[in-house]
């Protein structure tokens, strides 16, 4: 008897995540699709489709890696990440000019040298992991900041577009921008797809992942290298200083609904194309404002509605549980007060006056006398009550 | 706010002569390395707590967040009271340190939902904050002084240029009446617009009237040349001013709650227990921060804030044990860094390394387009230099520096492999075979070189001689090995 009931247990949890999965693909899927589908009117410039575009794809890659980043605690390494590619871009662009892969290059190098530093401040010295993030991504913004002034001062055309790595700027993609966007993103994704299992592992049992895998530390390390990457990818978009949002705003909101990988990160990923698509849409209608903050706001948004309403976990939905549990408690408390009154007078049928209960119960007796009235287990008319047969029954439950 | 400025002014009158102080204050580069010292002084004062209590991501929360607070109560100004916006003005301060205390609720609101860890709330909270600040800005202050420039390096170079004035002598203000020689008076047609007429019509009516009719400042007045002697005016710019007050209520809050502070930051728990308010202090420090901050964000801009906070507590905290030589040394940092952060703007590196020469050789190496002079932010700069010197207290640190713990962690080996040898042959005092010199390292599978750098270590401590290949302790020896035991060991 008791196998067969296990059994069924894990069938029925088993449906359930395939159903969760599902789910998630078709909703994935719906939101996406409303990102793509305006993509195509006719009326939109090839201007704002192209930016439009580049900030879908950054925000599919960014929110997919960005579940990995929340999950594993690392959230704020990914904004000291950001600080720190700054000065790599201001150094690729001295190098070599204004090429995007080139600028990738040095902020995703910039950015891991500052990770290697924030690690060596915190093995080597007393130093914790928050101070030695504030330090390195202040100093390293600083540096960056002291290079983009010497730039300017050159005062050659090209060096307009650096500036918007710092608040982001959609308008700065051009369509060979989008491509190697895509590109890299794809890759990235690909990678992701490739060491899925393993990912899952190295987040979620670290230790575990350690004794069994034989690469665990490689693995780890490609791991990071990727959210790198995803973060490096970003910067255009949103910019160094509010990249942290845009990279785990989609990945907060996404847990929220699901407790389970696939459907998170399928769910990150569109949410963040959500995000990323819209907010470059408004900046590219309007080019005073600037990109990074928009995306921000609507992530960000998104994910305390999330935290609001998500069923099962969300802020108003436990609300709503407490107090239906509180409310059954009262309802249970007050039965069994009738009930006891009715035992102590030897008659089921016993009256009891409101203001009794009241007096017992504080104002809560009233809204419970309510529920049991609608509930069919005590009669009465708002101020003389007694038990019903169901409620005496319900009552003598209680009771055993 | 004006009290402060004119009792410090007063004190400066009364020693130096009013052109001494115009030169002194008038130099941009005195007036940066003030505001900077100062931004770094209450930067390190807090931080050093900041950074004890493991805050210092709040603190780059806050910094950035205060932005918010700075633009809602300029748009305040504007639009609801209709003034001229100021960046000194205590409304500022106010928005500033509401925006401040808003951060950390938000956060701990977020994270006591507990549907998410204390990283990714911090995350969520500060990045939307600011997100919202840097819109308003764009939209709404296109036409007030408040730009993306000035929000991420501040303004410290100009601090000097943004001055009162104090006026010591001729200072009466000057008032010119229709009569008075200086006024300059025009006759003007009052009904010529009205009736369309021309002004030679004989029915135009014409009405004299002043022009520049009014009170003048001493200042004004010798500006327009009103008044025929310039008065005695002193500048005082008024970053310093701010500035200093804020300083002032750092210190004094500091110095007041010393022991409040100390004791809450190394064991809350003692303090709640002793009828203390940790949280009140808690708060009342991130208001502090958000003053402190909204203070700085005129001078450095509101991203590099946090640098002034961590960094020299940082750096002190490599160099002492004791809460107050820290406090000392991180205040001490921090100056020493703005007023070398000025000179590394200015192209000198610690007046040893000119950053020119280094331009001109990397222009020959890589290419730089040809441009040689360096002259860049004075703030990103003044950050760098404090930088610098964490580094320094990193690697040079007695205690605590990569050079002392390299040193210290070698000792340990050598002597641990002394003690290893010595106690073998202490062990095998009468069995040859395992003290021959020439098989000796195997038994401890080390290499021939360390076998004889471990050899030659003991050999110099005459704890061991060597005689015809074999290794033998000497009585000296001997004594180090039970001497060892007897405190390492607890052997009898």
């Amino acid at each position: 008897m008791g196998a067969h009931r296990f059994s069924d247990e894990i069938t029925t949890s088993l449906q359930r995540v395939a159903f969760e999965k599902s789910v998630s693909w078709v909703v994935a899927g719906a939101i996406l699709l409303i990102v793509a589908v305006p993509l195509f009117s006719i009326e939109w410039t090839h201007t704002l489709r192209t930016v439009v575009l580049g900030g879908a794809v950054l925000g599919v890659v960014c929110g997919a890696l960005g579940s990995f980043a929340v999950l594993r605690q690392q959230s704020l390494l990914g904004d000291a990440l950001a600080h720190t590619a700054l000065p790599g871009i201001a150094i690729a662009f001295l190098v070599s000019g204004r090429s995007l892969p080139a600028l990738l290059l040095g902020a995703g190098v910039a950015g891991w040298i500052g990770v290697l530093l924030i690690r060596a401040l915190t093995t080597t010295t007393r130093l914790k992991q928050d101070s030695a993030m504030a330090i390195v991504l202040s100093s390293f913004f600083a540096l960056g900041l002291a290079l983009l002034a010497y730039i300017q001062g050159r005062g050659d055309a090209s060096q307009a577009g650096l500036k918007s790595f710092i608040f982001g700027q959609a308008a700065a993609i051009v369509e060979r921008d989008v491509v190697v966007l895509a590109l890299v993103g794809g890759a990235v994704l690909l990678v992701m797809i490739a060491f899925w299992k393993e990912f899952k592992l190295i987040t979620f049992d670290p230790e575990f992942a350690h004794t069994v895998v034989l690469r665990a530390r490689a693995i780890d390390l490609v791991l990071s290298l990727l959210i790198v990457i995803a973060i490096v990818l970003g910067l255009q978009l949103a910019g160094v200083v509010l990249m942290v949002g845009m990279l785990i705003a989609p990945a907060v909101a996404a847990r929220q609904f699901t407790s389970r990988m696939e459907p998170m990160v399928l769910l990150a990923a569109a949410l963040g194309g959500l995000a990323g698509g819209g907010g470059a849409f408004v900046s590219g209608l309007d080019a005073g404002l600037p990109t990074g903050p928009l995306i921000v706001v609507a992530a960000v948004s998104l994910a305390f509605v999330a935290l609001a309403v998500a069923p099962g976990r969300g802020v108003i939905w436990t609300w709503l549980a407490e107090r239906r549990d509180r409310r059954n408690f009262a309802a249970q408390n007050v039965l069994s007060d009738l009930y006891r009154h009715c035992l102590s007078h030897d008659d089921p049928m016993q009256i009891t006056d409101e203001s009794m209960l009241v007096n017992l119960r504080g104002d809560a007796a009233r809204i419970a006398l309510r529920q049991l009235q609608r509930e069919g287990l005590v009669h009465g008319d708002g101020r003389l009550w007694r038990l019903t047969n169901a409620g005496v029954d319900a009552a003598r439950r209680l009771e055993m | 706010m004006q009290g402060i400025e004119t009792i410090i002014v007063q004190l400066l009158v009364s020693v130096f002569s009013p052109e001494q102080i115009n030169a002194f204050l008038g130099d941009p580069r005195t007036v940066a390395v003030i505001v900077g010292s100062m931004v770094a002084a209450s930067g390190a004062l807090l931080g050093t707590f900041l950074l004890l209590r493991r805050m210092s991501l709040t603190t780059d929360a806050i910094s950035h967040t205060i932005l918010l607070g700075i633009v809602a109560s300029f748009l305040f100004m504007v639009f609801v009271l209709g003034v001229e916006p100021d960046l000194s003005s205590p409304l500022l301060v106010i928005g500033a340190a509401l925006a401040g205390v808003a951060t950390v609720l938000l956060t701990e609101a977020i994270q006591r939902s507990g549907l998410v860890k204390a990283d990714a709330a911090l995350g969520l909270a500060f990045p939307l904050l600011f997100s919202i600040g840097v819109l308003l800005i764009a939209r709404f202050t296109s036409n007030i002084h408040l730009d993306a420039d000035s929000v991420m390096v501040g303004e410290i170079g100009l601090a000097w240029t943004n001055a009162n004035s104090y006026c010591l002598e001729r200072c009466d203000p000057v008032v010119i009446t229709p009569d008075d020689p200086r006024a300059e008076t025009s006759r003007i047609c009052t009904n010529c617009e009205r009736d369309a007429i021309s002004p030679r019509s004989s029915q135009a009516v014409f009405e004299t009237a002043c022009a520049n009719c009014g009170t003048y400042s001493a200042a004004e007045a010798w500006r327009l040349r009103l008044i025929p002697e310039a008065p005695v005016l002193v500048y005082f710019p008024r970053a310093i001013g701010v500035m200093s007050v804020i300083t002032l209520i750092n210190l004094l809050f500091v110095g007041l709650f010393y022991k409040e502070l100390k004791l809450s930051t190394f064991d809350q728990g003692l303090a709640r227990s002793l009828g203390f308010r940790p949280g009140w202090l808690h708060y009342g420090l991130m208001i502090l921060v958000s003053i402190a901050a909204v203070g700085a964000f005129d001078a450095v801009g509101s991203i590099l804030v946090v640098a002034f906070f961590v960094i020299p507590a940082a750096a002190a905290y490599l160099l002492t044990d004791r809460l107050a030589p820290m406090l000392a040394l991180a205040i001490l940092i921090g100056v020493v860094g703005a007023y070398s952060g000025y000179d590394l703007a200015r192209g000198t590196l610690f007046g040893i390394i000119q950053i020119s020469d280094v331009l001109v050789l990397l222009d020959r190496v890589i290419g730089l387009g040809g441009q040689t002079t360096w002259d860049s932010s004075i703030s990103a700069s003044m950050v760098l230099t404090t930088f610098m010197l964490f580094v320094l207290a990193w690697v040079f640190s007695p205690r605590y520096g990569l050079i002392a713990n390299f040193a210290r962690r070698r000792w340990q080996r050598q002597e641990f492999a002394h003690q290893v040898l010595l106690a073998h042959l202490y062990n095998h005092g009468d069995q040859p075979e395992e003290r021959a010199e020439a098989s000796l390292h195997e038994h401890f599978r080390w290499s021939r070189e360390r076998m004889r750098w471990v050899l030659s270590g003991v050999r110099a401590q005459q704890w061991v001689a060597v005689e015809g290949g074999l290794v033998t302790l000497t009585e000296r020896g001997a004594h180090e090995v039970l001497d060892f035991r007897k405190t390492n060991l607890q052997v009898q």
